[in-house]
């Protein structure tokens, strides 16, 4: 079993400290920080959730958030459900994306890189790394995907699903062009909403947390069409993006509206070869949580089966988020398993071990 | 099938304070709501999390307009996973009355609190 979404996290942004260079390592240590002393720079999401974003039965050690706890996580994660490995996601940088100034958010995301590298991959060889870069500095994220993209437990690029233009916008195209290079999928995760971000309502800002999580991914169909009907896959045919955390029953009536419109106006994107639904399947890997649940759980299986679910889901569990997802309770059809919780994923992460 | 008794010994909880203890193999939390004791079973009903590890709340009680009435203190507990709550003395979800933690008996006598399992 293999978990797609798993969050690590640090008590101190100080961490990052020894990792950055003069200048942008004095913005950190004296400058701002929105959070107050000790956080890390990001602009935080304005919809707070009322208990906390970390799961409450959770009891990290003296002076540790949830996340940041390597023993707890071992006990409660890793070891519990034998995963074989772990896809660490980060949990403050996911935000770096909010970040206004772009050099500032590369210098943040290389030093998370480095940190991530030598402070967590060490710990545990079930453990594998995303490499944050900062979409509003395509250039920088290109050059952090060449610089360190190679890592052999860097099995992924990441930013958030909340950005200043959609994906597909040509303007992030050094970021495709280098992962595609290097030969790493890359993952949107849920985050970076708000600020000079989109907000995760295109009707503007939603009121409450729970609206505002249940709207998120809106961001993601955005993020898809762009993608895709901007010839993203034309250009790199063997990259691969995972949606992480972003809902999973919204795609199939989103393609059917997109492969609508082709038909009819293809004319507006002739560099497209095939219906926007085959982009997808063969590029868009989602993972499982938060699955949604409809009082007919029937209802639920027909979107997965839309989507071709047995191929195009990764099991994601978000350890120690608030909405964690147990292995053993995700409602898909059984047949489906080896491939979810397991040949899926690897297929797409070439860098683990695969099976023959 | 008849109950089993076990009595489980002098609890020392305050109220809205709550321990989680193993009893005929089950893991079970015990709650002081109030000055009473409640016993559940120490498993969400929604996706098998540990309910009774979540913390112990009130919550905003339903109303008619805008505004926000906080009630029923220490009465809740919420599942650490995805957060839904239920009612200690009861197991019924404050959402979903069909949804229901499994609660057990509990009795006082002198030697201690009796569990009906």
């Amino acid at each position: 079993m293999i978990d797609c979404d798993v969050h690590n996290d640090w008590v101190n942004a100080d961490v990052l400290l020894p990792y950055m260079d003069e200048t942008f390592g004095d913005f950190l240590r004296r400058g701002e920080r929105a959070g107050g002393a000790q956080s890390f720079p990001h602009g935080h999401r304005p919809w707070l959730h009322p208990e906390g974003y970390r799961r409450a039965d959770l009891n990290p050690a003296e002076g540790h958030s949830a996340g940041s706890d390597y023993a707890m996580m071992k006990e409660q994660l890793l070891d519990k459900y034998d995963l074989e490995y772990a896809i660490l996601t980060g949990e403050e940088i996911i935000d770096l994306s909010t970040i206004a100034n772009p050099y500032y958010a590369s210098a943040m995301a290389k030093a998370n890189n480095e940190y991530l590298i030598h402070e967590w991959l060490t710990l545990d060889k079930r453990l594998k790394g995303s490499l944050a870069v900062a979409p509003q500095d395509p250039e920088g994220a290109a050059a952090e995907i060449r610089r360190r993209g190679d890592h052999p437990d860097i099995v992924q690029v990441m930013l958030s699903s909340a950005a200043r233009r959609p994906y597909g916008d040509p303007f992030y195209n050094p970021i495709w062009e280098a992962a595609a290079e290097v030969g790493l999928p890359v993952a949107m995760h849920l985050g970076g909403n708000g600020g000079v971000n989109a907000e995760s309502s295109f009707a503007m800002p939603p009121t409450f947390y729970y609206e505002h999580h249940a709207l998120l991914c809106q961001s993601a169909m955005s993020h898809v069409a762009s993608l895709i009907l901007h010839g993203v896959f034309e250009k790199w045919p063997t990259l691969q993006f995972v949606i992480i955390e972003c809902g999973i029953s919204w795609l199939p009536p989103v393609l059917w509206r997109l492969d609508s419109g082709w038909k009819a106006l293809r004319k507006e994107t002739p560099w497209l070869k095939r219906l926007p639904s085959e982009y997808a399947r063969d590029h868009l890997r989602f993972t499982t949580q938060p699955l949604e649940q409809p009082p007919n759980s029937d209802h639920m299986l027909a979107m997965l089966e839309a989507m071709d679910g047995k191929n195009t889901l990764l099991f994601s569990s978000d350890y120690p988020h608030w909405d964690f997802d147990d292995p053993y309770e995700v409602a898909i059809p059984k047949d489906w398993h080896e491939n979810v919780f397991d040949l899926n994923i690897r297929k797409v992460y070439k860098k683990l071990p695969q099976k023959s | 099938m008849a109950k089993k008794q076990i009595n489980i010994g002098i609890a020392d909880l305050n109220p809205g304070e709550r321990k989680i203890i193993e009893v005929d193999g089950k893991s079970i939390g015990l709650f002081n709501v109030n000055g009473d004791y409640f016993a559940m079973h120490n498993r969400c009903p929604h996706m098998g999390g540990q309910l009774c590890a979540g913390p112990v709340t009130g919550t905003t009680l339903p109303t008619d307009k805008t505004e926000f009435i906080y009630g029923r203190h220490n009465e809740l507990v919420r599942c650490g996973w995805h957060g839904w709550e239920f009612e200690i003395k009861s197991g019924i979800c404050t959402v979903d009355p069909k949804m229901r933690a499994k609660v057990y008996k509990v009795t006082r006598e002198e030697s201690g609190l009796i569990l009906h399992i």
